[in-house]
Parts: C-alpha cells; structure tokens; sequence
C-alpha cells in the first residue's frame, strides 16, 4: 500500500530534512528548539529515577506546573481546532486558508500536551488500562481524558482528508473533532469546576472560561504561526486574514475581560471563607496583573483596539507576551485552586499556623515544562518538511 | 454478613497519647517519618494572653477519613480505583489507581495522602483488610485507645453500641454542608 496515496506528503533524504537557510532568526530558533529538548529530556531523566520526589508538589499541593503545562498545552490545540473550524466548517471566507496549518498545530500541541501529563500521572500505562476497564463515569478526569482521545482522532482524519483536497469529508470530521474537542475543553475546566470542598474552583466559571480562553489561545497562535511562516511579509490573502482574526480577537479579549471582571467581583463580595480571601491573594499578586492581565490581555487589546485590527506586524509580536500570559493564566488557576489548605481539625498540630499552602516548582519541573515547548517546534518543524501546509489558491476565494 | 460501619469520637476525652497514631501504623505498615497518614490528632492550642487564658480554647481532636456515604473522592476517581466495599467503607484498591492525584484535590478533609511503598493514594480503611476481613469488629485505634474516645460499630444495627450512644448523646459532624454525609460523629 501506498502511504502518500492516503497521506500525500513530501518526500524527504535526511540531508534535505536538515536543511533551512542560515538566517539570524532560524539559527536561534534550531539552537532554542534543541536547548529545550535537551532541558526536557534531562528533567524527564530526573523524574524516572527520582518520581514525583522530583516535583514540588505536596500533599496538600499535589497539582503543580505540569498540570498547568498541560492544560496549556491542550487549550491551545483546542483553541486552534476551534478557530480553524471557522473556516472550513462555519465557511468564513477569511478563515479558509488556515486549515491545515491550524489542524496540524491543534494535533502537535494535544500531542504534547499528553506528552507532559505521562510525566505527571503516576501510573499512565495503568491508566490507559483501567481508563477502558473500569471506568469512572462520574469523573471529569475520565470524560476529558477519553473525549481528548477520540478528539485527536478526529482531528488527525480530518487533517487527512485536507491534505487528500476532499472537503466533503474534512468538513465532517472537522465537525466532530470540534464538537468532541468543546466537550473534552469544557470537561477539562469541569475537573477544576466539580470540587465542591473547594470554593473559589466549584462552578460553573472554569468549563466556561476554558472555551473562551481557548479561543483567545488560538487566536495568539495563528498571528505567532503565520508571522513565522510569511517571516512578516504576507500576501494579501493572508494579511486580509490576519486583519479579521485582530477583530475577532478583540472581540474575545474584551469579553475575555468581562468575565474576569465579574468573577473576581463575585468571588470577593461577601469574603466567603476559601473563596474571598483566595480570590483577594490572587487579584493582588504579580503574577496576575503584570501576566495575566498585562501580558495576556491588555497589551493585545490595545494595540487592537489602537490599529482597529490593522498592526498586524505588531500583533504577531504581541502575541508572544499574549502566550506567557495565557501561560500565567494556566499556572494560576492551578495554583489558586489549591491554596486554601484543608484542615479538618488539624489546625495547629504538625503545621505551621493556617496559612495558604506554598508550592514552588522544582527545575526538573520547569525543564519538562518549559523543554516541551520544544518538543512542539520540532514536531511542527517535521510536519512543515514533510507536508505542503499552505493554503491552494482554491482556498482564496 | 454485611454492616455498615461508623465511629463516634467521644473527643473531649481525648489526653492525646497518640496511642492511636502509633496503633494505626504498626497495624498497616504506615513508613517512619509519615506523619499525618491515616489518623492523627488536632491540637487546639490555649488561647487568650496570660492571664486571660481560655481553658476552653484547648482540646484534643482526632481525626481521619470521614468515611462519607457520598464521597467526592470516590465520585472523581477516573478508574473507580476508589469504591465503596459491602461495608460502605471507602477504600482504594491500588492496583487500580494511577495517581492522578484527583481524589486528594476533591477529598475535603484532606483525609488522603500518597503511599510511598505502592506509589498509589491510600486512606484509612477502618482497618478493613488487616481486621473486618477476619470478621474483627474492632479497629487498632480504638482498641487501643485508653481513654475510650473512639466508638467503633454497625450504624443499621439499632443494638450496637455506636447507635445507642448516637440516639442518646448530641454530635456534629464535619463540613456537613457539602453534602458528604460522613460516618464520623464527634460527641459533644
């Protein structure tokens, strides 16, 4: 059987795989790309001889970075799948071109994504055992866990049949790969959303948020995606593009913003224990005015709402602080989760004076977080070698 | 034969001898140096400056899994490695368990902790598999204990001792309002 009569691809010697053009920028980003593998590779070889005594989690911390990292990791390719989708499922004529390029960055980053959580979870080959065994039906953890499964498998199909030109059917399973992956996404902010004993993560704000935020992350990635490939020089097709995805992600930025407003307030008013005083230490730090709000938000949605859209050199340089805020985000909802220490009775015994819980990430931590955004370069270095990710002039409409 | 168990924690009588602490880790193997695993007992400290000092303020505590009938961290756990066994004790059969850590977020009592020697989330189990399972009706915390804080027994059995004393005496149990429905009642 013929592998590129089903996945048509480009073929490749091992010289030519290697080969790219010695500019400034690609030189950095080869050296950035193998720095972080080898940072996560070292960090992986800590964890597998030492295991979770690596990390610095604790018990009553026991979510750390690569929890965060991979929420970080699977927003984005939802987020990507999401917006891709509003080409070649919703047919807006701006997002058409984006396909392939957005499938096969939803695929590496979900890819990865799994890649950080088999780090985190104790026991993965068990998981992937008992998860078909016995399973839990009433855990979010197991609906998000298989839905994502079934998500990639759709979003590798439909990748498929963009490549093959058959928009029958990519329109189908990009259809199911984006109903699966809002169902698997919101299950994911459910994980948070479902822990009734602990306030300022129970209800409904986390399923909903991470739909939204996903968006936002996939908007970040397309402007960082496309300035790369056009190395700041787009055809019109694209900069048109580029122009109504600034609109769009004004538009989300802004309600974005309305959703954190409300749910800040509502979290402080009335200073319900667990909730208010959480809700008061995570407004006031750094991390989340000068990551999240700043980096993440603001700076985006000014120069949009400045450049009505049009700054699309300055957005593509924007989104890079957008993605450490939207990093900051992730790390944060992580953390504040679980600041609130619970202690049944034993308030004073064994530990210090109730206080929140501390949690810093060890380096073995961030050199598999930080590495796996290596991993992603790499695998999207593969995929832009192996395969023709532009768009055909059939897509310009 | 199947019950339903409970305890009454009859606190107040509590001097805090850890006579249960150290019965419950000789009973099921809990590691050196890991504290606060399975039971432990909470100190409220005196408080109030000399000599203004609330002698009420301070008491002995003790406390464990809440053994809920409606338990969140069995309700989160993605591979029913936690289960409620005849009993309705909550236990976690560890070679089911990936240590995803959920049940120690969803857990309110803070009740569950990581076993260092099967890397897989353990709990006290009511001594289920070294005692129950031999058809004892006691646990190693309560029989040990010399003060007779604990009151171990069948809640569907109207004789038993814990029934009677939780028909004659007021109790709270804790975080209530979750809708855990715990099966440990402290007398008050």
């Amino acid at each position: 059987m013929n592998l590129s009569k089903i996945l048509p691809y480009k073929k490749q010697t091992l010289k030519s795989f290697f080969t790219f053009e010695f500019t400034p920028l690609n030189i950095f980003m080869f050296l950035l790309t193998i720095g972080l593998v080898t940072a996560m590779l070292w960090g992986v070889g800590a964890y597998l001889v030492q295991g979770h005594h690596a990390y610095g989690v604790t018990r009553q911390h026991a979510w750390g970075l690569l929890i965060a990292m991979y929420v970080f990791f699977v927003v984005s390719s939802t987020g990507l799948c999401i917006m891709s989708s509003l080409g070649h499922v919703f047919n807006i004529k701006a997002f058409q071109i984006i396909g392939k390029r957005a499938i096969i960055g939803a695929i590496i980053t979900i890819l990865t994504g799994f890649a950080v959580i088999a780090f985190e979870i104790g026991h993965p080959v068990r998981m992937v055992i008992y998860n078909v065994l016995t399973p839990g039906l009433t855990s979010a953890i197991w609906w998000m866990g298989t839905l994502y499964g079934m998500y990639l498998f759709f979003i590798i199909l439909e990748f498929l049949f963009l490549n093959n030109e058959n928009h029958k059917y990519s329109k189908i399973f990009g259809l199911a790969g984006l109903v699966v992956g809002l169902a698997a996404h919101s299950n994911l902010g459910a994980v948070f959303g479902f822990l009734v004993a602990r306030p300022i993560a129970n209800g409904v704000f986390f399923p909903l948020y991470f739909i939204l935020s996903a968006m936002v992350t996939g908007s970040y990635l397309l402007f960082l995606i496309y300035g790369w490939r056009y190395k700041m020089d787009f055809p019109p097709e694209v900069q048109k593009f580029m122009v109504t995805l600034a609109q769009v992600l004004g538009l989300l930025l802004a309600i974005l913003m309305f959703f954190e407003i409300w749910r800040a307030l509502t979290a402080i008013y009335g200073d319900m224990p667990e909730r208010g005083d959480i809700a008061r230490h995570m407004i006031g730090s750094k991390r989340f005015l000068i990551g999240e709000v700043l980096l993440g938000m603001l700076i985006p949605f000014i120069i949009i709402v400045l450049s009505k859209g049009r700054a699309i050199k300055l957005m593509v340089y924007a989104s890079i602080t957008g993605m450490i805020g939207i990093f900051w985000m992730r790390y944060d909802l992580v953390d504040d989760t679980q600041l609130a220490p619970m202690l049944p009775l034993k308030i004073r015994e064994y530990l210090p004076a109730p206080g929140l819980t501390e949690y810093t990430p060890t380096s073995v931590e961030w050199m598999i977080a930080i590495g796996a955004i290596g991993l992603a370069f790499m695998m999207y270095y593969a995929a832009d070698k192996f395969f023709d990710l532009d768009h055909t002039t059939e897509n310009v409409h | 034969m199947m019950a339903r168990y409970g305890m009454a924690l009859d606190y107040k009588n509590c001097i805090n001898c850890k006579a249960c602490e150290s019965a419950c880790k000789e009973e099921n193997g809990i590691l050196l140096g890991a504290d606060y695993h399975r039971i432990w007992v909470g100190v409220r400290e005196i408080e109030g400056v000399f000599p203004n000092l609330s002698i009420g303020s301070s008491s002995f505590e003790p406390s464990q899994c809440q053994q809920c009938d409606n338990a969140p961290c069995q309700e989160v756990c993605p591979t029913n490695a936690t289960y409620y066994d005849d009993n309705g004790v909550v236990r976690v059969n560890p070679d089911q368990c990936i240590l995803c850590t959920y049940c120690m977020q969803a857990c309110p009592y803070d009740a569950r902790y990581i076993d260092d020697r099967t890397t897989t989330v353990d709990k006290c189990n009511f001594c289920s598999d070294t005692r129950l399972i031999h058809g004892e009706t006691t646990t190693a915390c309560q029989a040990t204990c010399p003060t007779k804080v604990r009151i171990f027994g069948d809640l569907d059995d109207p004789d038993s001792e814990i029934s009677k004393v939780l028909r004659d005496r007021e109790y709270h149990k804790l975080k209530e309002h979750l809708g855990t429905r715990p099966k440990l009642f402290y007398l008050t």
